[in-house]
């Protein structure tokens, strides 16, 4: 079930009018489910006789989301969230209910604590933080003058949300829903495709590293938006959540297999700049065949291609043997193992890749075990102190004031900012959202008095209630469903809902209307000056060169840390952490650059230490190789020339160590090769060939 | 059993522990049905769900009230 498609004959004629009518409809449908569980609620939570029914129609529009999906796992936050912060209001009340002002230091502490955690995700999992936070200022500013109402105000407080959220989570699934199902298997399917065709290019012919850069931005953006898309569909569909831990392997895999093509590509290139022409076209002639096994004419038939590639693979020894036998030169022979030992691995991994991805579209069991895989995210702490040093300030300075002027509005004013310096803080650009959200207010600040005064009093029953407001409800949630928009309409819908208060019996104050809704207005626009004033890292230089240095240690991380699932929360770190400052990151920028040789190196030590674990070496081997180790990852905290030198020596020295033949042998091998990358980010460390006349030698 | 349990003191509806009972029933058949590929024949799956839900909760429920 979808929207209704536009008449055939108008959609030919003139595809514009047929795309904004498709678009229109959805809109639309997107506003009526909108306004039908706004009014649903409404009624419910009058006929519930709860407190304040607008609280829970807020909730709605807050909730609300096109997709189903999404509406039910940001549900599903919402009410963690919700429960947190009450519990702790209620704690915190208990505990101070006399000292106003070590109660209010506290609670600020706790929203600035909350907020600082919501920057440590960026998924829904922030909006419970972000919630916990407010939550308790929320359960606990109506109680400030008379405690004893603290609990009394926690059960409203929760018996509203739920409500709302009861009710949005079920009108958004039941009545036309969009799913976002769909959307997970298209991209899904898309980024496989994508992948696909990559390998096949790379393995025609050799890619320019800018092209190999920009497929990397690609390569990781998708897989984070599959586990972002992921980790919301498991509550709409109960099918995908039944194979969640399916997905993350092949998300896993997927990104595996995309760091040893790079290493092989870099491979290839540094080969061919030194003039290892022959090494270079018996590589090229090895991985000929992965290449012809993905052209086929269903070529992105994970199954077929699957197919393939195990028969690639079992032709892959036959197939190396004469190729080898040209080196006798023992560097040469070197060199080609290296290269065949990664494109070996390549092909397993495609294996993998496209093994899990038939599994998927099949619904079939996968083949062999299923090891358990987590994405691990990398984290800024240093952002989050931003943030809660941000929160905190604005808190404790409405506090104060509030204190001092004893605003009877102060309340509102407190809440207004600290929901809004919560919510907007994860958003790309804070203070543009802010001020979208503070003009959306006060429009919403303007139909509220229309409503209020003038469409509300000759209104009867909630038949007339719903047909009076429901013209003016309207306009937010389209507003919404326009991408450049959509902060203005939520603004604006908060505005009218909550300043409009409908309950039951209706209280009409036009005093009051007028200090809540300035008094609002006044937290929002404190909101936006707490963001001019402290501003987020987001995309700032400081911040990229914070995550430079996050980067960088994940190398440490794979020198150092337990074997055990390290491979993967690898993968996954440094890509989320190359995710937070992507938006202002070019192809070729610095950064990317040291993104590919953190994951190249990072990759090769953890493989060096896994063959480490496997093989039986002798002592000295193995005290060589594992200061070759902390050489490599020492030159990574703090490259400079000196560092350089002493991990290529060392490096150099392990490789003299590991007996001929190891796998050991070819890891270090690829590790000394990467050291020596001269288009690397590592090249200004290295000494000029003409000697000592670098300008970086000390 | 009893309409309402007392918990430190807390008067707490016994609908609560017997709605989140039926949760955890419903993800059990969730997963099974899902893991079968059943979803996939019915119409409209969240109806299915919902309904299934509500059936779950309301037999508790007659059982709190008898």
């Amino acid at each position: 079930m979808s929207a209704t498609p536009p008449p055939a004959a108008t959609a030919r004629r003139w595809p514009w009018l047929g795309e904004f009518l498709a678009g229109e409809a959805r809109a639309w449908v997107y506003v009526g489910k909108c306004v039908l569980a706004i009014f649903l609620t409404g009624w419910l939570a009058m006929w519930l006789q709860l407190e304040k029914p607008s609280t829970a129609m807020l909730t709605v529009i807050v909730v609300m989301h096109p997709q189903s999906g999404m509406v039910l796992a940001k549900s599903f936050y919402r009410v963690l969230g919700t429960l947190t912060g009450s519990l702790f209001g209620l704690a915190l009340m208990s505990a101070f209910p006399q000292q106003r002002e070590l109660f209010l230091f506290l609670l600020a502490l706790w929203v600035a604590l909350c907020a600082g955690g919501a920057t440590l995700y960026r998924n829904f999992m922030a909006y419970s933080f972000v919630l916990a936070g407010y939550t308790a200022v929320i359960v606990v500013l109506p109680a400030i003058s008379d405690p004893r109402q603290i609990f009394d105000s926690a059960v409203m407080r929760v018996s509203e949300v739920l409500l709302g959220i009861g009710v949005t989570a079920v009108v958004s699934d039941l009545i036309l829903p969009q799913r976002l199902r769909v959307l997970l298997r298209h991209s899904a399917q898309g980024q496989f495709a994508h992948f696909i065709d990559l390998v096949r290019e790379a393995t025609r012919g050799v890619l320019p590293r800018e092209r190999l850069e920009e497929a990397h931005l690609d390569i990781m953006r998708a897989a984070i938006q599959l586990e972002n898309l992921r980790a919301s569909v498991i509550f709409e569909d109960p099918e995908v959540l039944a194979r969640s831990a399916r997905m993350r392997l092949l998300n896993q895999r997927y990104m595996a297999a995309a760091t040893t093509l790079q290493s092989l590509h870099h491979l290839v290139n540094r080969l061919k700049r030194r003039g290892r022409d022959a090494v270079v076209t018996a590589l090229v002639e090895l991985y000929r065949p992965i290449g012809e096994a993905l052209d086929v004419p269903q070529r992105h038939e994970p199954a077929v291609l699957e197919e393939r590639l195990r028969a690639c693979l079992a032709a892959f020894p036959a197939h190396l043997a004469p190729l080898r036998e040209h080196f006798e030169e023992h560097a040469a022979r070197l060199e080609f193992d290296t290269g065949a030992a990664l494109v070996e691995r390549l092909l397993e991994e495609l294996i993998g890749y496209t093994g899990a991805e038939a599994a998927l579209r099949s619904g079939q069991p996968l083949r062999g075990s299923v090891e358990r895989v987590r994405f691990r995210r990398g984290n800024d702490l240093v952002g989050a102190a931003v943030a809660v040093a941000r929160t905190f300030l604005t808190m404790t300075a409405l506090s104060l004031f509030w204190l001092a002027s004893a605003w009877p509005s102060g309340a509102n004013t407190m809440l207004m900012a600290t929901v809004f310096s919560g919510l907007l803080a994860t958003s790309p650009n804070p203070v543009l959202s802010a001020s979208r959200t503070l003009y959306g207010y006060a429009i919403g600040f303007l139909a509220g008095l229309v409503m209020e005064f003038y469409l509300l009093p000759s209104s009867e029953g909630y038949g007339m209630l719903v047909l009076a407001c429901a013209g003016l409800m309207m306009i937010g949630p389209y507003l919404q469903t326009r991408p450049a928009l959509a902060g203005m309409g939520s603004g604006y819908s908060l505005g009218v809902i909550g300043l409009t208060s409908i309950s039951n019996p209706m209280v009409y104050d036009a005093v009051q209307f007028f200090n809540t809704g300035l008094s609002q207005l006044g937290g929002v626009g404190l909101s936006l000056v707490s963001f001019m004033t402290i501003p987020g890292i987001a995309g700032s230089r400081w911040q990229q060169r914070r995550v430079l240095r996050l980067l960088r240690r994940e190398v440490e991380r794979a020198a150092r840390a337990p074997l055990d699932g390290l491979a993967w929360s690898f993968e996954s770190a440094t890509r989320d952490l190359l995710q937070q400052v992507v938006s202002g990151t070019r192809p070729g920028s610095e950064l990317l650059a040291w993104a590919l040789s953190v994951q190249e190196t990072g990759r090769t030590l953890i493989e060096l230490r896994q063959d480490l674990a496997e093989t039986a070496l002798d002592a000295p081997a193995r005290l060589a190789i594992d200061r070759a180790l902390t050489a490599v990852a020492q030159l990574y905290e703090a490259p400079d020339a000196s560092r350089w030198l002493e991990a290529d020596a060392a490096v150099l020295a392990a490789i003299h160590a590991a007996p001929a033949g190891a796998a050991v042998r070819l890891h270090l091998y690829q590790l000394r090769s990467a050291l020596r990358d001269e288009e690397s980010p590592l090249a200004p460390y290295q000494p000029r060939p003409a000697a000592g006349a670098s300008p970086h030698a000390p | 059993m009893p309409h309402e349990i007392v918990v430190y003191g807390v008067l707490i509806p016994g609908l609560l522990p017997i709605f989140l009972a039926a949760l955890v029933v419903m993800a059990v058949i969730d997963t099974a049905l899902a893991r079968r590929g059943l979803y996939r024949k019915v119409w409209h799956p969240s109806l299915l769900r919902l309904a299934l839900f509500t059936c779950l909760f309301c037999a508790g429920g007659l059982l709190l009230i008898r």
